[in-house]
């Protein structure tokens, strides 16, 4: 996951690379300083300063205005809880990342010695990005082919070291300001693998200790499944097992003019006899008045439909979300009996085998 | 890919972890459905038995005493690493891991071992392979499996028991099932199964089941471009309104900064000759047409 600039810029600090002088702010009463400014939202999404999240302030005044505008303003959806404000840096702007090449198979270190934000109108070829093996001497030799800049390829050895050592997909410095004086961060795209959290614990108390821009990532290493929270304000709750499918359901509910609330992969082969996950969802669910129908769909590959059924039916009547009506789609494993069983122990359930018709009840109550 | 072209009912299979609480389910399901299961590791368990399988303490004992040649990983993601550097090192030729959440560098590090060896690595994360009627690496429902001509290529698992589920109830069958998985870096990848894809007798039509994030759709689109199959490709694209920054269930189903968005890979698909749905319904529906079925 994209840890947001501020987060960023701690771990490149950690590992020796300079950044400007700043600090995070929440509250725009916050008393700014009168010399000049950078205000840039802590989002975990990128092409913030397109989105208007980025101003360059002259003064206190104007500082403070930014952030009264950012604060609490939303960039692509998500909302702005906090602004980095930094004192601006100087220098050429340069382009310098260590990526995990998924395609290559391979560690791609790119460097662009002028152009800075406009990265993306570059072509790359041999002679500003190269592939390497995951290694920290691969990835030095790479930059060393790249650049001859001291300064940069100091930056580079300790990106290097980080990238390798943090398990990052991504490691950017865009702009890297480089001067006189060495090369300064300008701003950093660190993106995680929160696969690895677990044995990463440095990273893990960085995410908890701003919780709440992490709501996504902390949850599912809470809890063990994912739920994605995609419109506060939806009208649908998604009860759904499988990352694809459930992908696949949003999409279709969404295409009909259906809001669901959330993206759900509640992995129905860990539940191992406990409503305890299904209630967790139910709770937060429930915490949306613009809930107005709840759509269970669970394709059983494995898991016993029989048993899933009526754990469904313990977490309802644990939290039964102020009672809005249940449309449940089960198929495979097991689940015409389920289906029979549900039917008698929960008259009120729309109960469907098949998708599509299921797929349109929940649009009825939906819209 | 010579390993996958050549998987059949008679390829001699281990199951590495195989007294786990998953690993023991599944290698009896696996046997039941006809994959010829030789072998299992365990650490705790070896000298034993499962059902008459015999257990040993590692790969090379395994594949020493039954001539074993693919193996399916049944241990967990922080485990995976370890388990397939010691089948690589067994003389495994084909790996099947299923494990959810391996770290994306593990991931990188194995890629790049087997592909050295000349290992078939299918993974990280995958509901497995089947020919159907035949045998099956993994965990595919049999709800959903049945011969017939249609290849399912997919990284998710529970959208494409969808897509098989529905196919199988028109009289749609599969040639062939394979998970390439949600990983950003894996095993296998969609374009590397074209050459695949265009050899393999059974397979009359194509079914890709992707979704948003990573590059891999875009990858299949320019290799089929260079190279037609000369079959008819489907596809099913998940994740139009995945949130960008956050990971939808899949690591590898990840956007940021515009790229790995449903709308360069049906922009990509389409230009190399594919057919790109946007719906389930819509992608069965034209299958079915294909084959004459009534959808």
């Amino acid at each position: 996951m994209l840890l947001v600039e501020a987060d960023g810029k701690a771990l490149l600090r950690q590992y020796g690379i300079s950044v400007p002088e700043g600090q995070v702010v929440r509250d725009a009463a916050w008393t700014a300083p009168a010399a000049a400014r950078v205000v840039k939202a802590q989002v975990t999404v990128g092409g913030r300063g397109k989105a208007g999240g980025v101003a360059l302030c002259r003064d206190a005044t104007e500082t403070q205005a930014a952030l009264a505008r950012i604060l609490g303003s939303s960039i692509k959806g998500h909302a702005v809880h906090a602004c980095l404000v930094e004192a601006p840096a100087t220098g050429r702007e340069c382009y310098l990342s260590i990526l995990l090449d998924a395609g290559a198979g391979a560690v791609r270190v790119t460097f662009i010695a002028e152009g800075g934000v406009e990265v993306e109108s570059h072509t790359l070829d041999a002679s500003t990005s190269r592939l390497c093996a995951p290694d920290e001497a691969s990835i030095n030799a790479a930059l060393a082919a790249l650049t001859d800049d001291a300064a940069v390829r100091e930056v580079g050895t300790k990106l290097a070291t980080l990238f390798l050592r943090e398990e990052l997909m991504l490691a950017e410095i865009n702009p890297l300001f480089v001067g006189p004086a060495g090369a300064v961060a300008g701003d950093a795209k660190l993106v995680l693998d929160g696969n690895a959290l677990h044995r990463q614990p440095g990273q893990e108390a960085l995410l908890r200790g701003n919780a709440t821009l992490y709501p996504d990532a902390l949850r599912k290493l809470d809890e063990g499944f994912d739920y994605v929270e995609l419109d506060p304000k939806g009208s649908i709750g998604l009860i759904t097992t499988g990352a694809g499918l459930s992908m696949m359901l949003v999409d279709e509910l969404t295409a009909r003019g259906a809001r669901p609330i959330n993206f759900l992969d509640i992995r129905t082969g860990q539940l191992r006899g406990s409503p305890a996950r299904l209630i967790r969802v139910l709770e937060w669910l429930s915490e949306h008045p613009s809930l107005r129908v709840l759509f269970v769909n669970i394709f059983a590959g494995i898991t016993d439909q029989r048993e899933f059924a009526k754990l469904l039916a313990e977490a309802l009547a644990a939290q039964p979300c102020g009672g809005v009506p249940v449309v449940a789609r089960l198929v495979g494993n097991g689940s015409e009996e389920a289906r029979a069983w549900l039917a008698e122990a929960r008259p009120d359930i729309a109960i469907f085998e098949d998708l599509e018709p299921s797929i349109a009840r929940v649009a009825e109550h939906a819209l | 890919m010579n390993a996958l072209a050549e998987f059949s009912a008679r390829t001699r299979v281990l199951v590495q972890g195989a007294s786990g609480r998953m690993g023991r389910r599944h290698t009896q399901l696996m046997r039941d459905y006809g994959t010829h299961i030789v072998a299992g590791t365990s650490l705790r368990e070896a000298g034993g038995n499962i059902d008459g399988i015999p257990l040993f303490a590692d790969c090379a004992a395994a594949v020493h005493a039954t001539g074993a040649s693919a193996s399916i990983c049944m241990v967990p993601p922080l485990e995976t690493r370890a388990a397939v550097e010691e089948a690589v090192a067994a003389g495994i030729n084909l790996v099947v891991t299923i494990a959810e959440g391996v770290p994306v560098h593990d991931a990188l590090h194995l890629r790049r071992l087997t592909q050295q060896h000349n290992v078939t690595w299918i993974g990280a994360s995958t509901p497995g392979i089947a020919l159907p009627g035949q045998a099956k690496l993994g965990f595919l429902p049999n709800v959903a499996l049945a011969p017939g001509p249609v290849a399912l290529l997919t990284k998710s698992g529970t959208l494409s028991y969808e897509v098989g589920y529905r196919l199988v109830q028109l009289g749609l069958g599969q040639s062939l099932w394979l998970g390439v998985g949600g990983d950003a870096v894996k095993g296998t990848r969609f374009a590397e199964l074209l050459p695949l894809m265009a050899q393999h007798g059974p397979t009359e039509a194509v079914v890709l089941i992707g979704e948003v994030g990573g590059t891999e759709e875009e990858e299949f689109a320019a290799a089929l471009a260079a190279r037609p199959i000369g079959k008819p490709v489907l596809c099913l694209l998940a994740g139009r309104e995945a949130k960008e920054g956050v990971a939808m269930g899949h690591a590898g189903a990840l956007t940021y900064g515009g790229a790995g968005t449903l709308a360069s890979k049906t922009t990509a698909l389409e230009a190399a000759g594919a057919e790109v749905f946007a719906s389930t319904a819509a992608l069965v529906a034209r299958c079915a047409g294909l084959f004459g079925k009534r959808a």
